[in-house]
């Protein structure tokens, strides 16, 4: 396959896979979770390394997994003390886990250079080399992953739509009718916290973490209806993972920070435009309302 | 500094490292009670992650790798994504996670991109330029102590000069506009400290550090106090204590300060949680089992007195058999009643002694005026608005008022 589709489509990917539940993180106020992930998994690297003594990819990541799921469950217990809000309870969580992590490698693997950037985080240019054989067709080994990712959270998003629906904008409603938000939410956790780390390691974090919370913002300035939203979060990831590609290109740039920028600029450009909630938009509504007020006030007898 | 330094049981590095942290606990612990407060805790990973493109862009400029400048581009690209934030919050959609999330990626993406071009433009000694940023705690110097503490001392002045003020924009700040405080300054103010406290933990001990920093002082002093004027000390303290506890278990034991730090801060606020008076998740468990408990012993001795009332003394088993209670509970409903000294054992058959039966007169007297309460309370003028407490109504109705609800309940039987 041509390593520009290669790249392109595995970004893509990526982009679907988050912009199906990135909308949900940003509507129930935990966009940084996916943050949080990407410094939490730092453990269990360090636990595959000394378990197994490699850092062949399938061990790092089914280690940077079981992490990723503890670190959303521990920030979804503080949470549900109703002592600590979510913010501070992910402020907390993942800096507890990556000090763990750091500990870690001072200890016992001190000479192994084991870091996130070297182990679990890719680099999204490096994806056309790593190849598998697909039925004689030879395919890149992030587009497999990844597909099989975005597979996932599909049937997870239609099989519990209404589920994740109602829990995410009425949880107390959500509970009376039998669906429980807590459940709903770990669900929901779990499933980024798997997207995060299989993303990672395919494209490097930094992109992720763009691709999971920008265009979902972006998405929510232009529309109200849930499902609009994660059309226009999943359509805004590929022009990100377009554009941004061929500027990289263009500009002889990092890929994943260009993707990135390109995500901001569509976030800018909704910000700005948005008919609904545009600073632009509201402006115009401001200053019409004001001559609409004075106008009147000048009709008025004095 | 020296005479501190010469203070602490420590070689000097370490002396130097704990009092840094120290420092750096005080100024965190007082700042991040505001970031805490306004649900924006992670403003310090967003501001961390910000200070990337700035000091890609004074190395670009000046072409050295001098500390002094890179600090000062870090710092101010701090203060424009600290200010974009602002900017796309106020814009009215965006909710503040989502803004500090934009605002980290590509501020971040930003720099990386700006990395490739450092890369690319081919400059001797640009290798290492993202690693100065996430630093290490060993790296203190004592002149970065003067530092600190300035840092620290700026920050405690501010908080303790703008208290009023500040505490009003933190609680209601339409409120604190429409009295025309100047709000915006005070932000900028507050976000210009949080920005230099950050850029200074950066460098001297890490951004995650700096992370926790903020968050665990500000959270576990949430949990011991309800009070703005006491969290904001107490958060301050706990940080420096924390700092300190770190940096010398850190040098104990041989690891590494920072992530020691992290996990003892961590460690406070789980203990917090878990224990605060009147709010933690124990002290709250351990209340409720109190009150089922007296509960239970209250029932069972209801129970016990109707079942004297309707015939011979009952066993425990037949007492939890006409009760329709569990066995279980029964017996420890009737344990805790002996103990207050209200059951008198008969050769297994069960009495109430005379403190027993007063007791379980009184808890039928409540009953009875509580539905007495229910049927006819709206009958009664009773002279205070405020709701009476349904588990003593005596005491908070009068005298008066119970025996004229008592006296209703008797016309409507006599009326039947």
């Amino acid at each position: 396959m041509n390593d520009d589709l290669t790249i392109v489509l595995t970004a893509g990917l990526v982009a679907t896979a988050a912009g199906l539940l990135g909308p949900f993180l940003v509507l129930r106020r935990v966009a940084l979770m996916s943050d949080a992930v990407s410094h939490a998994v730092l453990p269990g690297i360090v636990v595959a390394f000394l378990v197994f003594q490699s850092r062949a990819p399938l061990p790092v990541i089914a280690g940077a997994a079981v992490f990723a799921i503890v670190c959303v469950l521990a920030v979804d217990a503080l949470r549900g003390s109703g002592l600590v809000k979510s913010d501070a309870a992910i402020a907390l969580v993942f800096p507890a886990l990556f000090s763990l992590g750091v500990i870690g490698i001072t200890r016992w693997a001190s000479g192994a250079h084991l870091d996130l950037d070297s182990t679990i985080y890719g680099e999204i240019a490096f994806a056309p080399f790593d190849v598998v054989a697909f039925g004689g067709v030879e395919v890149a080994r992030s587009i497999v992953l990844l597909g099989g990712v975005v597979l996932f959270n599909l049937l997870l998003v239609a099989a519990l739509w209404k589920e994740l629906k109602v829990t995410t904008f009425d949880p107390g409603f959500a509970r009376t009718i039998g669906v429980s938000p807590t459940a709903i939410s770990r669900i929901l956790l779990i499933a980024v916290a798997i997207t995060a780390v299989t993303a990672f390691e395919s494209v490097g974090a930094i992109l992720v973490v763009s691709l999971l919370i920008v265009p979902a913002a972006a998405a929510s300035l232009l529309t109200q209806r849930l499902w609009v939203m994660i059309a226009v979060t999943v359509t805004i990831g590929w022009v990100s993972a377009i554009g941004g590609y061929s500027s990289a290109i263009a500009l002889d740039a990092s890929i994943a920070g260009c993707m990135g920028l390109v995500a901001f600029a569509c976030f800018l450009l909704g910000l700005l435009l948005s008919p609904q909630h545009g600073v632009l938009a509201r402006r115009v509504r401001a200053r019409r309302r004001g001559r609409r007020i004075a106008a009147e006030l000048a009709q008025r007898p004095a | 500094m020296g005479p501190l330094i010469d203070l602490l049981p420590l070689d000097y590095p370490d002396a130097v490292v704990a009092i840094g942290a120290a420092l750096l606990g005080i100024t965190a612990g007082a700042l991040g009670v505001f970031a805490v407060l306004r649900e924006r805790s992670l403003v310090g990973d967003a501001l961390a992650h910000a200070a990337l493109p700035g000091v890609c862009v004074a190395f670009l400029v000046t072409g050295a790798k001098d500390a002094g400048t890179l600090v000062v581009g870090a710092a101010f690209a701090g203060l424009v994504g600290a200010l974009a934030m602002v900017a796309i919050e106020r814009s009215g959609r965006i909710r503040p996670d989502a803004a500090i999330g934009v605002v980290l990626s590509s501020f971040f993406s930003l720099g990386i991109v700006l990395l490739t071009f450092i890369a690319s433009s081919e400059s001797a000694n640009q290798a290492g330029l993202e690693k100065y940023l996430f630093g290490q705690a060993a790296g203190l110097l004592e002149r970065d102590l003067w530092i600190m503490a300035g840092l620290a001392a700026a920050s405690l002045l501010v908080v303790a000069l703008a208290f009023r003020p500040l505490k009003t924009t933190l609680f209601d700040p339409a409120f604190a506009a429409s009295t025309g405080l100047p709000a915006r300054a005070l932000e900028t103010l507050m976000t210009g400290l949080l920005v230099v406290a950050v850029v200074v933990g950066l460098r001297t001990v890490g951004a995650i550090l700096m992370v926790a920093m903020l968050t665990a002082p500000a959270v576990a002093a949430r949990q011991l106090t309800g009070r703005l004027a006491l969290m904001i000390p107490v958060a301050a303290l706990i940080g420096g204590a924390v700092g300190v506890t770190g940096a010398l278990l850190a040098s104990g034991t041989d690891l590494p300060t920072g992530p020691v730090i992290v996990l003892v801060a961590v460690g406070v606020v789980v203990a917090c949680v878990l224990l605060a008076p009147g709010r933690g998740v124990l002290w709250r468990a351990g209340r409720l089992r109190a009150e089922r408990r007296r509960r239970l012993a209250e029932g069972v001795l209801v129970d016990l007195e109707t079942a004297l009332h309707a015939g011979p003394p009952p066993t425990a088993q037949e007492l939890a058999d006409v009760s329709g209670r569990r066995p279980g509970a029964v017996r420890r409903g009737l344990r805790d009643l002996e103990r207050t000294g209200m059951l008198a054992d008969d050769a297994g058959r069960l009495r109430l002694t005379d403190a027993g039966a007063a007791a379980a007169h009184a808890m039928l007297e409540r009953r009875a005026l509580f539905g007495a309460w229910l049927e006819h309370g709206h009958r009664l003028d009773v002279p205070d608005a405020r709701e009476p407490d349904p588990t003593d109504l005596r005491a908070s109705l009068g005298d008066d008022l119970a025996d004229r609800l008592h006296a209703l309940v008797r016309q409507q039987e006599a009326r039947s």
